[in-house]
């Protein structure tokens, strides 16, 4: 009897034990030392981003870690920071997502001690001065008002469809917010919400390059200084479900249409479907690249617009980066189609022509050969993600995020999954998260109603090219330019632009 | 390697800054160039980047070369082109094996230069050898394909004419040049974009005189072996025929009084108010070219006096910014503010002539001129983490230049500078005579 509560105690040990060491895996700092780097790189994470922004303050979170990296502290003025910062060429900023919020920045190692002292002082002794809010907050009204509406149709497109597929849910706005809820938003506001999502429980620290152990100990000791709190756990509601074709037309007097369109799909990097998944979206509408199916139907053989893309994972400023970046994570994906502009006359094609494309590979999958060449294609483009250790700190963290046990190397564990697929891997993924009859567009053009009309009503809708087109073109338009799109009256709003994140 | 990296690193920016008067190695890795016969230029820098390669093939021609009027935007145009394949590899099969290589392939034209790149990893690099010297040497399309890429660079140009800051660089470049072709965007007047299909033969024509071996510069960067790879080099582009012909651009005379214009955005925005000066010519020997070079860090940089003045104590600005680029032929220096009421313009200007004619007397101290060129050492040193910085950092001084020499040489100049120089800069470019003033507003 003896033998057994000995023995059982030795079990009970091992397994606590386990336990333990497995809590401390789950809150332990992310470490990616690289002796012969002379860069080091810092990434803390906090557990927090746009779905706590209080109702009717949306954006607090961004503008709170946005007055962090970008005003005085107890201890600098912002402008005394800029010159300290100014000889070592190193700057540090954050980054605000539905999710998460990263405080990130890099250095030589020259300049560490030097460096570290603001980077940790803008962490742990944000002054919150008035002079800094009224500055950044003008900065981000003037974001909403001007730059988001006006300069570019094609990330409005982005942003209100994104808006539109999780209305009603925690991720319904922008990080940056409305107009009215930055106006409603005080300073005190800023200070409370610091205190209580920037506290010494809700973080996780990143570093990379010629880093001793004794600085991640220090980052600790520092970070101690927070204000005591709890882990950030936010139980997010599911994204409404789509019934049919929603649309929502940004009306505005521009010269060309752009048009966005997706919906949820309950895929996360977690999912064994994932990479086969990823695959798929890769063959259909790489970002930025000319193996991108779609890009091949609308660009290249038809010359109507830039560039035709589709994603399965937030792609934040595509309009400006090759790859994507890491640490917007999300626990909520949905599947999206990016059409650049195209000429208004050839809006209602274009927008046929891709969801055709959806429909022909939901129904048919994907063939041997391009299964074949999207693998290898991917198996070495996937390098290009992360080139620099920062970036790959990012991954690392997005790992812990998602619950991916990669080994510590994100990249050379998505490159593993994706070299043991099949085809028979990509096509039942695609049946089983892609679909072609629940979507929802966002549509920033120039006379919505004769566009919604003509989409009700399921108008042919011919193109006429200026150049010649081959004949196996021209017949395939025959085919697209009637292709039905059911489209129900009850499911469109017409929004004019000045009326967006109002 | 990344240990030597980055001994070379920490030599760099305090050895060649404890002594400033002999001349430094500052660029942290060894290279090597070479020519052939029929004039082109590879250049090889060897660096640890985990087996990959960056593959970068500098055409030393720009918009800067678009001479013929209604001509505009070609060079640009023409870099689409340049992805419609050989009879060898059609256009189809050339995206295919870029595709299966996975490489990072891609290709952009600004002023004075075309670059067309791919990264990629090494054991790829005979083929992309062989593809590249094939497309370069062998291009060929139909006028059909020519005329579809067309409505490509037309969807080009209607997504970027959304934005105020277009808008503002067409009208500073249209009105601050009367002959030289900076006068245009690289993007090209709208009406000549709109006629781009009816171009073919001139496509051509195009290619034939400035896609040639004495105008072309490559560079490799990564995990190369120059030795192993200059014969494949030489067998694959030795045939390339010389036969490069000078653009005929006309000299823009020098400009005698500022010149101002106005224009109207037609979506809404913060008034932007535009400042350009005339520049030198690209000379990174000069030592007061190099010192006027930096004036617009030193006077509108985040770390400038008028910088916190504007931006952060009276928030009159939301915005400010400067564009001191290199270029071949003298261009433009510019200061770019968004100011928050228009009602500010003329303070905002002001304040700006303000910082110019205090620099005239006071110049840079000894204490901020330090502070400068450690951050420049820094700066250049942290950005050449991985084959393609190092790659998209040389690309431009070397289709400027056609070589490599030139980035010692502008660190030496900027590590020698004194006071004196940065005076003697301001008092030659930064007069109200060689300026041309731009202001956009929102129709709000």
């Amino acid at each position: 009897m003896r033998k057994l509560i000995l023995y059982s105690f030795i079990v009970l040990s091992f397994i606590m034990l386990n336990f333990l060491k497995s809590i401390s895996q789950i809150n332990s700092e992310i470490l990616m030392p690289s002796p012969s780097d002379p860069i080091i790189s810092f990434r803390i994470w906090f557990k927090v981003g746009s779905v706590n922004d209080p109702v009717g303050k949306e954006g607090l979170a961004a503008l709170t870690a946005n007055l962090m990296v970008d005003g005085s502290t107890s201890k600098n003025k912002y402008e005394v920071i800029v010159d300290k910062l100014y000889p070592m060429a190193s700057s540090y900023n954050s980054k605000t997502d539905k999710e998460m919020t990263v405080v990130y920045g890099k250095t030589h190692y020259d300049n560490l001690e030097d460096f570290y002292k603001l980077f940790i002082d803008a962490i742990i002794h944000p002054a919150f001065n008035n002079d800094d809010f009224i500055r950044v907050k003008k900065q981000y009204i003037n974001y909403i008002e001007k730059n988001l509406r006006y300069s570019s149709d094609e990330e409005l497109a982005k942003a209100v469809l994104s808006n539109f597929i999780f209305e009603g849910t925690e991720y319904s706005h922008l990080a940056s917010g409305t107009v009215a809820s930055l106006n409603a938003i005080t300073l005190e506001d800023v200070k409370n919400f610091y205190k209580t999502y920037f506290n010494k429980n809700n973080y996780q620290i990143g570093l990379a390059g010629n880093f001793e152990e004794k600085l991640n100990e220090k980052i600790k000791k520092d970070l101690s200084q927070l204000s005591d709190g709890s882990i950030n756990g936010l139980a997010l509601s599911q994204p409404k479900k789509i019934n049919g074709c929603e649309y929502l037309f940004v009306e505005k007097n521009n010269d060309a249409t752009a048009i966005s369109f997706g919906f949820p799909i309950e895929i996360l990097r977690n999912s064994k479907d994932f990479a086969a998944l990823w695959l798929f979206n890769s063959w259909f509408g790489e970002h930025r690249n000319q193996s991108s199916h779609l890009y091949q139907v609308i660009r290249e053989k038809r010359g109507m617009n830039y560039g035709d893309y589709s994603y399965i994972e937030t792609f934040l400023n595509g309009g400006r980066l090759e790859v994507p970046q890491p640490n917007n994570p999300r626990h909520h994906q949905i599947f999206e189609v990016w059409i650049r502009p195209v000429k208004h006359e050839h809006r209602h094609f274009a927008l046929r022509a891709a969801l055709r494309e959806l429909h022909t590979v939901v129904e048919n999958g994907i063939t041997k050969s391009d299964f074949e060449q999207t693998q290898k294609f991917l198996y070495k483009y996937i390098l290009h993600y992360a080139p620099t250790s920062m970036i790959r700190l990012g991954y690392q963290i997005d790992s812990r995020f998602y619950g991916v046990e990669d080994n510590g190397d994100y990249i050379e564990y998505l490159r593993k999954n994706i070299a043991a697929l099949t085809l028979e891997d990509v096509n039942n993924s695609i049946k089983k998260y892609i679909q072609f009859e629940n979507i929802k567009f966002a549509i920033v053009t120039k006379d919505s109603k004769k566009f919604a009309k003509d989409l009700i009503d399921n108008t042919v809708s011919p193109v006429t090219y200026s150049t010649p087109k081959p004949i196996e073109v021209l017949e395939e338009d025959k085919i697209i330019e009637n292709f039905k799109i059911k489209t129900d009256i009850t499911k469109i709003k017409i929004v004019e632009v000045e009326e967006m994140f109002k | 390697m990344l240990k030597i990296l980055f001994l070379i690193f920490f030599i760099s920016v305090n050895m060649a800054y404890s002594d400033v008067h002999s001349f430094r190695k500052v660029f942290p890795f060894d290279y090597k160039v070479e020519g052939l016969d029929n004039g082109l230029t590879i250049i090889f820098v060897p660096m640890q980047n985990n087996g990959i390669v960056s593959y970068y093939s500098v055409v030393r021609t720009g918009s800067r070369d678009e001479y013929e009027p209604g001509h505009s935007g070609f060079a640009h145009f023409f870099e689409h082109c340049m992805f419609r394949g050989t009879k060898k590899h059609p256009g189809g099969e050339f995206d295919s094996l870029v595709t299966l290589m996975g490489a990072s392939a891609n290709a952009y034209t600004s002023d004075d230069l075309t670059c067309y790149h791919l990264t990629f990893a090494k054991e790829d690099l005979e083929q992309v050898i062989e593809l590249e010297s094939d497309r370069f040497q062998n291009l060929f399309y139909q006028e059909r394909e020519f005329q579809t890429e067309s409505g490509a660079v037309l969807g080009e140009f209607m997504k970027s004419k959304t934005s105020p800051w277009f808008l503002i660089e067409e009208t500073m470049l249209n009105t601050a040049f009367d002959l030289h072709t900076y006068k245009h965007t690289t993007m090209g007047f709208e009406a000549d974009i709109r006629s781009m299909p009816t171009m073919y033969d001139y496509s051509r024509s195009f290619f034939n005189r400035y896609y040639r071996p004495e105008n072309v510069v490559i560079l490799i960067v990564g995990d190369v072996n120059a030795e192993k790879i200059l014969p494949l080099i030489k067998k694959y582009y030795g045939d390339w025929k010389k036969g490069y012909e000078q653009p005929k651009i006309e000299q823009e005379p020098e400009q005698k009084a500022e010149r101002n214009a106005k224009v109207i955005y037609s979506g809404k925005n913060l008034p932007i108010l535009a400042v350009a000066y005339k520049s030198p010519a690209y000379s990174p020997i000069n030592k007061v070219d190099v010192a006027a070079g930096l004036i617009g860090d030193i006077l509108f940089g985040q770390n400038s006096e008028i910088y916190k003045k504007l931006y952060l104590n009276e928030q009159l600005v939301q915005r400010m910014d400067y564009d001191f680029g290199q270029n071949r032929d003298p261009g433009l220096w510019s200061v770019y503010c968004e100011i928050n009421d228009e009602k500010n313009n003329d303070y905002v200007l002001n304040e700006i002539d303000h910082a110019i004619d205090n620099f005239k007397i006071s110049s840079i101290n000894e204490e901020e001129l330090d502070k400068l060129k450690k951050r420049l050492m820094y700066s250049f040193l942290m950005s050449l983490e991985t084959s393609e910085h190092v790659a998209g950092a040389l690309a431009r001084v070397v289709s400027i230049t056609g070589g490599i020499n030139c980035v010692d040489q502008y660190y030496n100049t900027m590590l020698s500078l004194t006071p004196k120089d940065f005076k003697e800069a301001a008092l030659k470019y930064f007069n109200k005579s060689r300026r041309t003033v731009v202001t956009l507003r929102g129709s709000n």
